[in-house]
């Protein structure tokens, strides 16, 4: 696409200020370079315009305006994702819907919510949990990121080992596709007939259309709560005991690892109770009912024990587990103190490939000159490893993404994915063919053709392309919101 | 040429593999019978038939146990017939993954031994499970009242291979519990009735099998206090992980008796199930509840059993089978409203619904003659579309069929969901005309 003319670019601008009032448009490349990345700040593009539409009405009229015009599109929430797919790769217009983020109902009796798509996820887990309710997908960065976002992405977090991601919450979606058309999908009841449009519209990182009302589930809060540290003198030793806490029969709602780097990286940045000297530990947490708890819980610290933990304890009250909590989720942030860059990873292996992998992972840092930190999803196979760099060093960034492929690599081999919860967006485009056939692929892009034919709806993402139209580098920055210390990388 | 076709699918997959000319007959699709019936013994077997059955424009209506056949509008047209029990091993089932990968044709009660002997389970409890396929159940996105927790085919499949129209295999998601790479194809093959693609393979999460498993009957005098009696139970602390709505005439045919009752499963280790049976008990008593009692063993699985095929053809009583979805707090209401605009019709009906869920089924029985048939079904569905739900004939005679439509209306998502098939299957070769808007 050509670029717009100045002539071009200001009448639009008009247009759309008649839409959505002046404070309504970004154009000026000051105001817009805030839009330029997301939590993936390797990856930079500038759009032409940023516009916050209010409803549903405002999104469906500047889609069809884009339509009219040709120039390509892509909604964003809050912009911590962590694949550059919110990025506007080829200039065009960036639809923010951060002004639309109202809970809109919430029905307890049939427990279920309607929400806007720039809610924040954790608000909604504050706005109804006085009723003694929540919504179960807890994204790292849940404090700042957008239930639409999570939409795009099919988010996870922490607690989706027992719960599951977003796709397993949410049951209808108001949606403008991508010519401008306003549908529902699905809707407040079960078992919509026809193809199951809402489970395809999730996790399409934003190519299937703009969400503009959301149908989710909200759940009860669980009656009790347990919370376990494990502590091992070796990383294989934590494997082995994620493995042995499933092969008991236990299902926590929760189990991460977190190794000794990120460990020491935590301690220094809040001092929450890990232990440095440990090679590894396992935040564990049961929920459900009180009977019983005790009995469970017993079993996970057998577990442990029996793998060779030196120390298991419960968190003994609110305020520990509050604290344990807080190191996990802050540990990205905390990487700043043993490291001036770095970068996340997200890779998924059959948790019982947990002791090879991450042998195999550290090697191949090693083999870089690179150290790296792991902080992930132990009971999902979900992999974090975050390769530590300096930006300042000539050609280390390029070390860093070489070792990144090298780990996904890895991952695809032993039957894993190389995405389980950040999503491919630009980042990994090129890595799909690890674990799709071109038959995969050659029908994936067919349903897009279905929802997307003309293609301007978040061009660029998901399928093997080139990235010539993005800058790549030079440097790592800090993303805005995590310097305001609104958000952790995950 | 048309003639040809059998000899050109047993070079496929051998001669004792294709069925023709009468032979055909148990695999007759409402009425219409197919040219040849196919075995094939392996994915590849599949994707060649399939290709051929393209390259002669020829409609391929796959087949698993043939248990849900009857499920849909009757087919526009039938050619081949693709049964897949052939497909039936375990490829891999790794315990410390809570994983398990198997082919399609595998029935689901044999799975289910299978992982039972690693302490292990899929936790989808579908009817007829004992001939019921992987790939039909999916196929049809077949549940039972263990989604009240564990959710669907959709919340449990990780991975699905299908064949598509051109011959070619697809494979969407992985085999990973937690995987966003690509888009979600597993979801869109599930329940869409084998027009998209015949699934081939699937990858499931499992959950290991729980200590204790109790099946609690709480009986009450009428059905709107047994609604009631549900509602509670939603807003307790309580984690069924079934929660059965049942009238007065389905009790009477499974053999339990009374006006209405909610059926719960509750399983766990032991001193979950028990205080969850105390603090039911504690729950109702204020409710109107008139007895309780707990079944385990036989009694259980018989229960479960008799439930799940209640809403079965096969008995001469039955006339049609409906389906509804509702918000769960509208199921007591619409069961009793359905019950008695059967009764005016000269009908008898029991209901069932997942009462969490908000899916009700509901059994008309009586009279064969499809006058009050079809005008019981079309009564019913006003009913429920007047409460924002959807309703489906799961089952009726052909009679009925012509007079009923199956899908509700189909709204202004028609337009995506033909858009896709008609990439996915262009020359309309795949189950044609059994899916929503005559897809």
């Amino acid at each position: 696409m050509p670029p717009l003319t100045d002539a071009r670019k200001k009448s639009l601008r008009r247009e759309m200020e008649a839409l959505l009032g002046k404070g309504g448009v970004l154009s000026d490349p000051e105001e817009l370079m805030v839009y330029e990345s997301d939590g993936l700040t390797l990856f930079r593009a500038l759009a032409d315009f940023v516009v916050f539409p209010r409803s549903a009405g405002d999104v469906a009229a500047l889609v069809k305006l884009a339509n009219r015009e040709g120039i390509p599109f892509v909604a964003r929430g809050a912009g911590t994702g962590l694949s550059g797919g919110c990025l506007p790769t080829e200039g065009g217009l960036v639809i923010s819907l951060m002004r639309m983020n109202r809970v809109l109902e919430v029905d307890y009796d049939n427990q279920i919510a309607v929400v806007e798509p720039g809610l924040v996820n954790l608000h909604l887990s504050w706005a109804v949990g006085p009723q003694g309710f929540y919504y179960a997908p807890d994204p790292s960065s849940q404090q700042a990121c957008t239930i639409g976002g999570n939409i795009a992405n099919n988010s996870g977090g922490p607690h989706t080992l027992k719960y599951g991601v977003t796709t397993n919450h949410v049951l209808g979606l108001e949606v403008v596709l991508p010519d401008g058309e306003l549908v529902w999908l699905g809707g407040r009841t079960r078992d919509a007939q026809g193809y199951d449009l809402v489970g395809l519209f999730v996790g399409s990182e934003g190519t299937f259309g703009i969400a503009t009302k959301i149908v989710v589930r909200i759940l009860k809060k669980p009656q009790a709560v347990k919370t376990v540290l494990a502590v091992f003198d070796q990383v294989d030793q934590a494997s082995e005991a994620v493995s042995a806490i499933i092969a008991r029969g236990l299902v926590p709602a929760a189990m991460e690892m977190i190794d000794q780097l990120t460990i020491e990286a935590v301690e220094d940045a809040f001092g929450c109770g890990y232990p440095r000297d440990a090679a590894a530990a396992l935040l564990i947490e049961l929920d459900g009912l009180a009977a019983g708890m005790a009995a469970q819980a017993e079993r996970v610290v057998q577990a442990c024990r029996d793998c060779g933990a030196r120390d298991v304890r419960e968190a003994r009250d609110e305020a520990e587990r509050a604290l344990l909590w807080k190191g996990r989720k802050s540990a990205f942030g905390a990487y700043g103190r043993v490291s001036p860059a770095y970068m996340v990873m997200d890779g998924v292996i059959p948790r019982t490939k947990l002791p090879y992998v991450l042998g195999r992972v550290n090697a191949i840092a090693a083999a870089h000159g690179l150290r790296v930190g792991n902080v992930f999803h132990a009971g999902d196979g979900n992999l974090h490893p975050n390769i530590l760099y300096d930006p300042r060093k000539p050609g280390e960034e390029a070390r860093v993404v070489a070792a990144g492929g090298e780990i996904l690599k890895v991952c695809a081999e032993v039957g894993g994915s190389i995405s389980g919860e950040h999503g491919i967006g630009l980042e990994k485009a090129d890595y799909m063919p690890f674990i799709f056939s071109e038959a995969d692929l050659a029908c994936m892009q067919r349903v897009k053709d279905a929802f997307n034919p003309a293609g301007l709806c978040n061009p660029g993402k998901i399928f093997p392309t080139n990235k010539a139209c993005v800058e790549v580098g030079p440097a790592y920055r800090p993303h805005p919101i995590e310097e305001k210390g609104l958000a952790q990388r995950f | 040429m048309p003639s040809a076709l059998p000899d050109q699918l047993r070079r496929i997959v051998g001669a004792p593999h294709v069925l023709t000319g009468v032979e055909c007959s148990p695999y007759v699709v409402e009425g219409r019978t197919p040219e040849a019936v196919v075995f094939p013994g392996s994915q590849e077997e599949v994707a060649a038939a399939v290709t051929l059955a393209a390259e002669q424009g020829l409609p391929v209506t796959p087949w698993g146990g043939g248990t849900k056949m009857w499920v849909g509008a009757p087919p526009s047209r039938i050619g081949l017939v693709l049964a897949t029990k052939r497909l039936d091993r375990i490829l891999e089932h790794e315990p410390g993954d809570l994983t398990v990968t198997v082919e399609a044709g595998l029935t689901f009660d044999r799975l289910q031994a299978e992982l039972g002997q690693r302490g292990q389970w899929l936790s989808l409890d579908p009817p007829a499970s004992d001939r019921a396929t992987i790939g039909g159940i999916l196929a049809s996105d077949a549940s039972g009242p263990r989604r009240h927790l564990y959710g669907t085919a959709r919340d449990l499949v990780i991975g699905l291979t299908v064949i598509g129209a051109d011959g070619r295999a697809v494979r969407g998601g992985g085999k990973v519990v937690k995987n966003v790479a690509g888009y979600d194809l597993p979801k869109l093959y599930i329940g869409s009735f084998g027009t998209l693609g015949i699934v081939v393979e699937a990858t499931f999460r499992l959950r290991p099998r729980a200590d204790v498993d109790r099946l609690v009957v709480a009986r009450f005098d009428r059905l709107a206090d047994a609604g009631q009696g549900a509602r509670a139970v939603l807003g307790s602390d309580l984690i069924p992980s079934a929660l059965e709505l049942a009238d007065g005439e389905a009790l009477r045919r499974l053999g339990l008796g009374g006006a209405a009752a909610l059926l719960l499963g509750l399983d766990g280790i032991a001193p979950q199930v028990d205080w969850q049976v105390d603090e039911l008990e504690r729950l109702l008593k204020s409710r109107g509840v008139v007895d309780q009692r707990v079944l385990d063993g036989d009694a259980r699985e018989e229960t479960w059993r008799a439930l799940g095929a209640l809403g079965r053809p096969g008995a001469d009583t039955v006339a049609a089978v409906m389906r509804w979805a509702l918000l769960p707090m509208q199921t007591a209401e619409l069961m009793e409203a359905g019950a008695a605009a059967a009764r005016r019709h000269g009908m008898g009906a029991a209901m069932t619904a997942h009462a969490g869920v908000g899916i009700v089924t509901a059994v008309l029985s009586g009279s064969a003659d499809p006058g009050p048939v079809s005008a019981t079904l079309e009564e019913w569905r006003s009913l429920v579309t007047a409460a924002r739900g959807h309703a489906m004939v799961s089952w009726a005679p052909l009679a009925v069929k012509e007079r009923v439509a199956v899908w509700d209306a189909p709204g202004p998502t028609l337009r995506l969901m033909r858009s896709i098939k008609e990439r996915l299957d262009p020359r309309g070769i795949l189950n044609p005309g059994r899916f929503v808007g005559g897809i």
